[in-house]
C-alpha cells in the first residue's frame, strides 16, 4: 500500500512541471492549444515514450504513469491531445497486429510530431468507413483518426482523404474540434484484441480524470492566494468564517477526488473500468462545482476572461463533459 | 505506487474473517444490526469484549509496549474492515479508544498498571466528561472547578451530553485548576471514580427515542490527586491528543460502505432517485475509504500525515446522515416506526412492519443528526480543515 510516486515517476514529474511552469503565465494560464514545437520538443524529452506501452515502444505506458503525467498537464491547465491523441490512439496502436503503418504513427506519436484523433461511431464496409462522427477534439489538426466503429471495428483513417470530411468548431475551452463526416472513407481495419478497445479508452478517460483533478489543485491554490490577499470591509475575505468554511469544503473535494483518481489508477485489471467510471462520475462534479465557486470567490475578475479561474472553469467544463460526463458515468455504474 | 495487500496482509485478512465467522453468535449480529445509537448497549458489548480481549484483539489499536497485539496500520485497517463487512458490534470507544491511548501516553507507571487491565476487562466502564452547558464548541471555557484540598481536589460543576453515563462507573473529565491564567492553560484531566459521594447522573432522552445522554453533576466530589492524568494544567493537550483520536482514529469508511450494501440488501433493489442518492454515497464513501487509506499509508511508511487526515469525520457524518435518511426513504411509510421500547432487539420490542431494520430506520435517522456534532461539529472540523489544510 503506497499512493506516493517511485523516484523515477517523480523524476520525469518534476521535469513535466519545470517544462509546462516555464511555458505558463500562472496569471492567466494558457489561452489556446500548447504550440507544436512545446509539444514535439516534450517528445524529444522522452515524455510520451513514458506514457506508451512496450509494445508500442514505449517504455511504461502504466495507468498510475499516465495518470501522474496528466495531473501534472491537468494543474498548468495546458490544452493539449494527451488523453485522446497519445494516451487512446497509442494504445489502440500498441495493442493492434504490428504493421509498418502503425509503427510509423506511433513513433510519430512518441516524439510529438504528429497528432492522431480519436473518433466514435460510423459503420465500416469493404467500402470504407460512413457515417457523422460528430465532434471529434483535435480533429482539425490531426493527420490520421483512429474511430471505434459502432459495429465494434476499429479503422484508421487518413486525414487527406476526400472522401472524409471535416469542419473546424471551436470547443468551450479554445480547442479546435472537427465535425467530422465520412462517406465510405478509406479505412484500414486494425486487428485489436477484444477488450482492448474498453481498456485503452479507460486509460484516456483516467487521464481525463487526472486532468481535472490537477486542474482543481490549480484553482484551490489560486482561490486560497486571492482570498488571503484581497481586502473588503477593511480586511482580507480569508478572516470571514463564510469564506473559510467553503475553501474547506473545495480541500475536501480536491482530495475525494484524488482519492477516486487514485483508486482508478491503482486498481487491479479487472476493476479498472468499474473504478474509471466511478472516478469519471465523482470527479467530473467535484471538477465542475470546485471551478464555479474558485469564480465566485474571485467576484467579478472572477467572470472575466482575463484571469485564470475563468479559462479554468472553461476547461473543467469540458473536461468534465467528455464522454458524457457524470451522467453517463453513473448510468454505465448503475448497469 | 501499488494499492494492493500483501501475501501476509492477505493471509491475516482471511484469520481475523475466520474468527469472525465463528466468534460472532447469532445473538451478536442480531443485536449490532438493530443497535439504534452509535455504540452497542451494554449487554452486547460487554460479551464481544470478553470474547475479543480472551483473543488477544480488544485494544488491537494499542501499541504492543501497552499490551496490544503490535499490528501495523494496516493490519489494524483490515481488522476493522472485517469486522464491519461481518457486521460486528461496535464497542463504546470511550474507554477503548480515547482514555486508553491517554493512560498509555501521559499516565504515570501506577495509573497505567491499575487502570489498563481493569478498562480492558471492563472492570472499569468509561463515560467522557468533557462538554458543559456554556460550553460544547468552545470547550476551553469550561467552568467544573477543582480545588485542591491536600491529596484531593473538591470537583464542582455540570457535565452534558455524557455518551452511556447510566452504564458507567468511571467518568474520566476536563476540570478548571487555575481560573487565573488564559483558559486553555488552567485545565487538569482527572479520572473519577462515579460511586464517590457527589456524582449524580440524570438521563436525557434523544429525539431518538434512545437514551444514551445523560448529565452528570459533580457536588464537592473528593478525587484524589493521584488519578490526574498528566500535570496540572496540561488537560488541554491531553484533551486535544483524545479529540485527534476520536476524530480520526477509526477508519470511517468500511461500516459505512457495509451498512449501505446491508441495508440495500434489506430494501432490495432501489430505483430512480433512490438508485441515484444510493450510488452517490456509495461513491463518497470508496473515496472516503482510499483518502483514510492514503493518511494509514503515510503512517506505515513512518512519515507524518498529511493535513487531509483532518477531513474524514466530516465527511464520514455527511455519509452517515444520507445513508439514514435514505432509509427511512426507501422503507416508505415503514420507514417511519417508532417504538417506545429499547434496544430494538428486546423481546419486549413490538412485532415489526415490513422488517425489523424499517422498524429501527427512523430512530437510527435521528440518532444519526448527532454524528455533525459529536467529537466536534462539523462547523469545527470546517474550521480546522481551513486552518490547517489551507492555512485561512
Amino acid at each position: 500500500m503506497r499512493f506516493a510516486p517511485n523516484d523515477d515517476q517523480a523524476m520525469v514529474l518534476d521535469m513535466v512541471a519545470r517544462f509546462l511552469a516555464a511555458r505558463t503565465d500562472p496569471a492567466t494560464m494558457a489561452a489556446g492549444p500548447m504550440p507544436a514545437q512545446d509539444w514535439s520538443a516534450l517528445g524529444e524529452l522522452g515524455l510520451f515514450g513514458f506514457l506508451l506501452p512496450e509494445a508500442a515502444g514505449g517504455m511504461g505506458g502504466a495507468p498510475q504513469d499516465v495518470m501522474l503525467v496528466a495531473e501534472a498537464f491537468g494543474r498548468s491547465l495546458a490544452i493539449t491531445p494527451l488523453a485522446e491523441g497519445v494516451v487512446i490512439c497509442g494504445h489502440l496502436l500498441g495493442a493492434a497486429a504490428s504493421s509498418s503503418r502503425g509503427d510509423q504513427l506511433l513513433a510519430g506519436i512518441a516524439q510529438g510530431t504528429l497528432t492522431l484523433a480519436f473518433a466514435r461511431g460510423g459503420m465500416i464496409s469493404d467500402k470504407g468507413l460512413t457515417g457523422h462522427l460528430g465532434l471529434v477534439r483535435d480533429g482539425m489538426a490531426a493527420e490520421a483518426f483512429l474511430v471505434a466503429a459502432e459495429d465494434g471495428g476499429v479503422a484508421l483513417l487518413a486525414a487527406d482523404d476526400p472522401r472524409l470530411h471535416r469542419r473546424p468548431v471551436r470547443l468551450v475551452d479554445g480547442s479546435l474540434a472537427a465535425d467530422l463526416r465520412c462517406d465510405a472513407a478509406g479505412a484500414a481495419l486494425l486487428e485489436v484484441p477484444e477488450g482492448q478497445v474498453a481498456a485503452a479508452l479507460a486509460l484516456g478517460q483516467l487521464a481525463i480524470v487526472a486532468e481535472m483533478v490537477g486542474a482543481m489543485a490549480t484553482l484551490l491554490d489560486l482561490t486560497v492566494d486571492y482570498v488571503k490577499q484581497r481586502r473588503q470591509f477593511g480586511q482580507a475575505i480569508a478572516s470571514f468564517q463564510v469564506i473559510q468554511h467553503r475553501c474547506a469544503r473545495l480541500y475536501v473535494m480536491l482530495e475525494q477526488a484524488r482519492s477516486m483518481m487514485l483508486r482508478a489508477a491503482l486498481a487491479p485489471e479487472g476493476e479498472r473500468q468499474a473504478s474509471v467510471a466511478a472516478a469519471r462520475a465523482y470527479a467530473g462534479e467535484a471538477a465542475l462545482r470546485l471551478a464555479e465557486e474558485a469564480v465566485q470567490f474571485h467576484g467579478g475578475m472572477g467572470v472575466t476572461d482575463e484571469l485564470a479561474v475563468g479559462r479554468g472553469l472553461r476547461r473543467v467544463l469540458l473536461l468534465s463533459r467528455l464522454f458524457g460526463g457524470p451522467c453517463a458515468a453513473r448510468a454505465e455504474l448503475a448497469a | 505506487m501499488e494499492m494492493s495487500f500483501s501475501p501476509q496482509q492477505l493471509a491475516f485478512r482471511d484469520e481475523v474473517r475466520a474468527f469472525l465467522a465463528q466468534a460472532l453468535t447469532p445473538r451478536l449480529r442480531h443485536g449490532a444490526a438493530l443497535t439504534s445509537g452509535v455504540f452497542a448497549e451494554p449487554d452486547i458489548a460487554r460479551a464481544w469484549q470478553a470474547i475479543l480481549e480472551a483473543k488477544g484483539w480488544l485494544v488491537y489499536h494499542w501499541p504492543e509496549t501497552a499490551g496490544g497485539p503490535g499490528w501495523t496500520p494496516l493490519q489494524r485497517w483490515i481488522f476493522e474492515k472485517e469486522c464491519a463487512q461481518a457486521g460486528a458490534p461496535v464497542l463504546p470507544g470511550m474507554g477503548l479508544k480515547l482514555l486508553g491511548p491517554v493512560l498509555y501516553t501521559f499516565g504515570s507507571a501506577a495509573q497505567k498498571a491499575f487502570y489498563l487491565p481493569r478498562l480492558r476487562s471492563a472492570e472499569h466502564v468509561w463515560a467522557q466528561g468533557f462538554s458543559e452547558p456554556g460550553s460544547g464548541s468552545d470547550l476551553a471555557s469550561l467552568r467544573t472547578r477543582a480545588e485542591r484540598d491536600g491529596d484531593h481536589y473538591i470537583v464542582n460543576g455540570h457535565k452534558i451530553w455524557t455518551t452511556q453515563a447510566q452504564h458507567a462507573n468511571r467518568l474520566f473529565a476536563l476540570v478548571r485548576t487555575d481560573p487565573a491564567v488564559k483558559p486553555q492553560a488552567g485545565i487538569s484531566f482527572l479520572m473519577i471514580d462515579m460511586a464517590l459521594p457527589g456524582v449524580t447522573v440524570r438521563p436525557i432522552l434523544s429525539a431518538s427515542g434512545d437514551h444514551e445522554l445523560n448529565e452528570v453533576f459533580l457536588d464537592t466530589v473528593r478525587v484524589p490527586v493521584a488519578d490526574r492524568i498528566g500535570e496540572e494544567g496540561q488537560g488541554w493537550t491531553i484533551a486535544k491528543f483524545l479529540l485527534e483520536n476520536e476524530r480520526g482514529g477509526t477508519a470511517f469508511a468500511p461500516q459505512l460502505l457495509a451498512d449501505l450494501v446491508r441495508l440495500q440488501g434489506e430494501t432490495g433493489p432501489l430505483r430512480g432517485e433512490l438508485a441515484e442518492r444510493a450510488l452517490r454515497l456509495r461513491l463518497e464513501a470508496e473515496a472516503l475509504e482510499i483518502t483514510e487509506l492514503r493518511t494509514l499509508a503515510e503512517i506505515e511508511a513512518g512519515e507524518a500525515p498529511g493535513p487531509r487526515s483532518v477531513i474524514t469525520k466530516l465527511i464520514a457524518s455527511e455519509i452517515r446522515q444520507g445513508i439514514e435518511v435514505l432509509a427511512v426513504d426507501a422503507f416508505g411509510m415503514a420507514g417511519l416506526q417508532w417504538p417506545e421500547e429499547r434496544p430494538f432487539y428486546d423481546a419486549g420490542v413490538p412485532a415489526p412492519f415490513h422488517s425489523a431494520t424499517a422498524q429501527v430506520a427512523a430512530a437510527r435517522y435521528l440518532n444519526a443528526r448527532a454524528w455533525s456534532i459529536f467529537g466536534g461539529t462539523s462547523e469545527i472540523q470546517l474550521a480546522i480543515i481551513a486552518r490547517a489544510a489551507l492555512g485561512l
